[in-house]
Formats: C-alpha cells, structure tokens, sequence
C-alpha cells in the first residue's frame, strides 16, 4: 500500500511564500483563494535573542477526514493513498465540508461567478502526479530550502519515513482524532 | 477564529425546516393521540399543513438557492454517510406525504375521496418525517466539531424545543381556517386545540429559556477556548445585546409573560405567538452566526495582517484574466 504524506522541516522554513505563489500559479487560483498559506504568530522573544517561526500549511489529507463523510453527494473523496479530494462533476458546493474540516483547509471563491464556485482544496497535486508518477506536488518541488518532503510512508526507505522514525514530528490538532497526514519537524529557536 | 461560510439562507432554512416539520409532527399528535377519535382535527390542521408546506418548500429552495452549484442539488441525496443527505430525505418525505394529506382536505370532488383513503398513512409519513427534521437541524450543526459552539450535544435539544414551540405558535395563528368549514364542532375542536396549544407552548418556552442559558452559560464556564469565546461574546460581548435584549427578553420572556399573565387576549393569541415565531428565527441566525473555529497556531495573525479595505481591488479581478 501506498500512503502519501508530507513532512514540514519548520528548521527549514524561511516564509519565502514561495509554495504559496507556485501554488496559486499551478492551479490558476482566484484572487482569493490560497491552498496552502504560510502563517507565523510574529516575532517571539527580545531582542537580540529573536527569533520567528514560520508554520506553512495545506489540506491535513487526513487519514479519518471529517469532510468526506459529511460530503452529501460524495463529491468529496479518499484515493487509496490517502489523498482528499474533490469531484467537481458532483459537487454542488453546499459548504458542509468547508464547515466540517476542522483545519479551515477547504475555501470557496467569492469572486469567481456563481455558477463556478466550487469548493476547493489542496489534492496533493493529485493531476500532476496522474501525468506523471514521479512528480511531487508542486508546493514541495518549488521549496528551495526542502522544508517540503513528500513521499510514501509505507515505504521503509523514503525520506518521510526515515525523517519520521528519526526526529520528534509533531501533527495539528490530533486530539480530534482525525489523524493529519502533515508532520511538523518544529523549530524550537535553532536553525539547522 | 470566524469561519464564515453560510450565510441568512441557512438559517432561514434551518427555521422554516423545524417549524414546517413541528406543524405536521403536532397534526400526527393531536390525530392519533390527543383527540382520535374527532375527524375535525384533520380539518382544522388542514391550513397548517399547508403553511407547513410553504415553510418546507421555501426553506427547500433558499437551501438550493445557497449552493454553489444548484443545478446538481439532486446529488444531496446520495451518500448516506451525510447528515445533510438524511435531512434532505425527511424533507422530501415530509414534503411530498404532507402534500399528499393536504390534497385530501381540498374541494376536489372524487380525487379527494379517494385520496382521504390514505389520510392516515400520508400523516404517519408526514409527522414522524417532520419530528426527523426537528431533530435533524440541531444533529447537522452539533456533528461539525470543527465548531466547537455548535458541537455540544445540547443544540438538538434546543434546536428541537425551538422548532416546536415555534410550531405551536404557527398553529395557534393560523388553525381552523380554510379548507375547514365554519361549524359547531370544527370551531370547538379548533379551539380545543389553541388552548392546549397555548399550555404546550408556555411549558416549551419555559424550557427554551432554561436550555438556551444553561447551553451557553455552561460554555461560558467549561467550554473551551473557542466555545468560551463565542459564549463570552453572546453573554459579554459585543452580541449581549441582542443575546440578552432580544432573544431572551423580547423574544422568549416576554411571550412568556403574555401568554400566563394576558390568557384569552390578543397579546396572548396573536402577539406572544409571532414573537415566539420571530425569535426562533433569531435564534437560527445567532447560532449559524457564530461560527467560530479553533485556529491554527499564528493563523489569526496571518488573516489580520491582510490589507483591510482592498475590497475594490479583490473584486476587480476578473474570471479567466490571470491564466497563464
């Protein structure tokens, strides 16, 4: 089986928004519509001892997301390798999984016209890596500090695994037992 | 953090569902169990029914009208995983067996014979599917824990109490009309039935009082960040006044006090009952309002560093312009 999931070097991040930009540009987003924004709670400490930590997110991809089963049309689906994502043939844009995601991972445009504004969400690239096998979304082939890594976790030797099984990750909000498929490497004030 | 998504349709809809669902539950109630063996009762709920049909259809079609992609609203009907899915089906069934209880009452010669047939059946149908809406309002809100002010298994109950009492009110106001002929028995079954109506509603809104303020004083108290946040603000903040001034002043002590204190007037027949209809809606809008979702860390810092008032410019883009 394959499980992909990505792993967050917060050692890495600069807050380049660079994933953010490759991002919109990929997937030709409206104006305001952002898959995968880059939030920082600000400066921390004093100075000269400062120090900022940036946390870039995206869809959890989660292993039990709340969003699918609340999906009424099952336009909102689980590929096998644990992606989430969305049937725009049967989606009629009720917004109960943007209500349900507890991650507010999921947006709809207000400013594309009525009738195309679907709800949207991060896939992993899930086209992209239909054209090509080898592909990585795009958010990580675009990091140059390699703050991304995306692989299969079921696989013993890839860099998600090996990174996972070595060093302390973190995952958002896991008391909601939803089991998000991002793991955080923290930045806890160093630099790698 | 405000997660704003839906917006007056929804809780319009959420109103109209648990009242039109409560008329017909009430008609299923006072037919089988309260008054079996009076024909009239049919009757005098005949104008109800059909009230309750507009509320469900015109709550229907704000449902329809809030989606983004109307045309396919067909598909809300298929996965059963869904709450949403489950409440469309009661809808439906209510929709389509509380018309069919309807069409019997009307002058329609041998089809209303004929359908007067399945009276029983269609209102059976027709109840137990509206009690499923009642219920199912507060169920759909209370199963997104990503809200945590809406995830209390305390919001059905209330939802529920709401949408029956607001029920007892639409009957109250509108029972014994046409297609009910102005006889002895209809008149006396009718207002039989406004009376205990009147008592039910005294004791609902009793308990919508006690519910709704253990409900959000509770989260005042023992919510967490995000609950405590949205109660602060409806008991504290900047939604106390109407919280506190409208909702349960105005909106449920006062038709309270009208109903013990003024028993046989106007403000107890005609006034108390449109408040009570007036602030369940308040009460959808509060709640659908108040929609707050646990943020992740640095996220609020990330939105209020947007530029504010560049609304113009945000909405000066144009669909297809920024392909590449």
């Amino acid at each position: 089986m394959t499980r992909y999931v990505m792993v967050i070097d917060q050692r890495r991040c600069i807050g380049c928004h660079s994933c953010t930009v490759a991002c919109r540009t990929w997937n030709k987003l409206p104006m305001d519509i952002v898959y995968n924004p880059v939030v920082s709670d600000g400066v921390q400490g004093t100075w000269p001892n400062v120090h900022r930590n940036w946390l870039p997110t995206l869809c959890m991809h989660c292993e039990k997301p709340a969003c699918v089963p609340a999906c009424p049309t099952g336009a909102s689906q689980q590929d096998e390798d644990g992606t989430v994502w969305i049937d725009y043939t049967k989606c009629m844009a009720c917004k109960v999984c943007v209500n349900a995601c507890p991650y507010g991972m999921r947006d709809q445009s207000k400013v594309e016209p009525r009738l195309h504004r679907f709800v949207r969400k991060c896939t992993f690239c899930r086209e992209r890596r239909k054209m090509d096998p080898e592909a990585v979304p795009y958010c990580v082939q675009t990091c140059h500090q390699k703050a991304r890594i995306f692989g299969d976790l079921d696989d013993p030797n890839s860099e998600v695994s090996k990174l996972i099984g070595s060093v302390e990750t973190v995952r958002l909000m896991e008391d909601l037992g939803t089991g998000p498929q991002i793991y955080y490497i923290p930045d806890l004030g160093g630099r790698r | 953090m405000r997660h704003h998504y839906w917006e007056w349709p929804i809780a319009s809809y959420l109103f109209l569902g648990g009242l039109g669902g409560g008329i017909y539950f009430l008609a299923m109630i006072f037919s089988f169990n309260v008054l079996p063996s009076y024909q009239e009762v049919g009757w005098v709920f005949a104008w109800p029914g059909f009230i309750g049909l507009l509320c469900l259809g015109f709550g229907c079609f704000l449902l329809v009208f809030e989606l983004g992609q109307p045309g396919v609203f067909y598909r809300c009907f298929i996965k059963s995983t869904s709450i949403i899915c489950w409440g469309a089906r009661l809808l439906s069934v209510c929709l389509i067996f509380g018309f069919f209880w309807f069409l019997s009452y009307l002058p329609l010669g041998g089809f209303a014979e004929f359908m007067a047939f399945f009276r029983p059946f269609n209102l059976i149908l027709a109840g137990v599917s509206g009690l499923g809406i009642m219920l199912y309002t507060g169920l759909m809100f209370s199963t997104l824990k990503s809200h945590a002010f809406w995830a209390t298994p305390a919001l059905p109950v209330l939802f529920t109490v709401s949408a029956l009492s607001t029920a007892c009110a639409a009957v109250t106001l509108s029972i014994g009309w046409w297609p009910a002929e102005s006889t002895v028995n209809n008149l006396v079954v009718a207002t039989y039935i406004s009376e205990v109506l009147h008592m039910i509603d005294i004791i609902l809104v009793i308990a919508e009082i006690i519910i709704l303020l253990l409900y959000v004083l509770s989260l005042v108290g023992a919510g967490n960040v995000t609950a405590k946040k949205v109660a602060d603000r409806w008991v504290k903040g900047k939604t106390a006044p109407i919280f506190w001034g409208l909702m349960v002043g105005c909106g449920l002590v006062l038709p309270l006090i009208m109903y013990i204190v003024g028993a046989g007037t106007v403000a107890a027949t005609f006034i108390a009952p449109w408040i009570v209809l007036l602030s369940g809606l308040l009460l959808r809008f509060l709640f659908v309002y108040s929609d707050d979702r646990r943020a992740i860390p640095g996220e609020e810092h990330y939105y209020n560093k947007l530029p504010k008032g560049d609304e113009a410019f945000m909405t000066r883009w144009e669909y297809g312009k920024n392909e590449f």
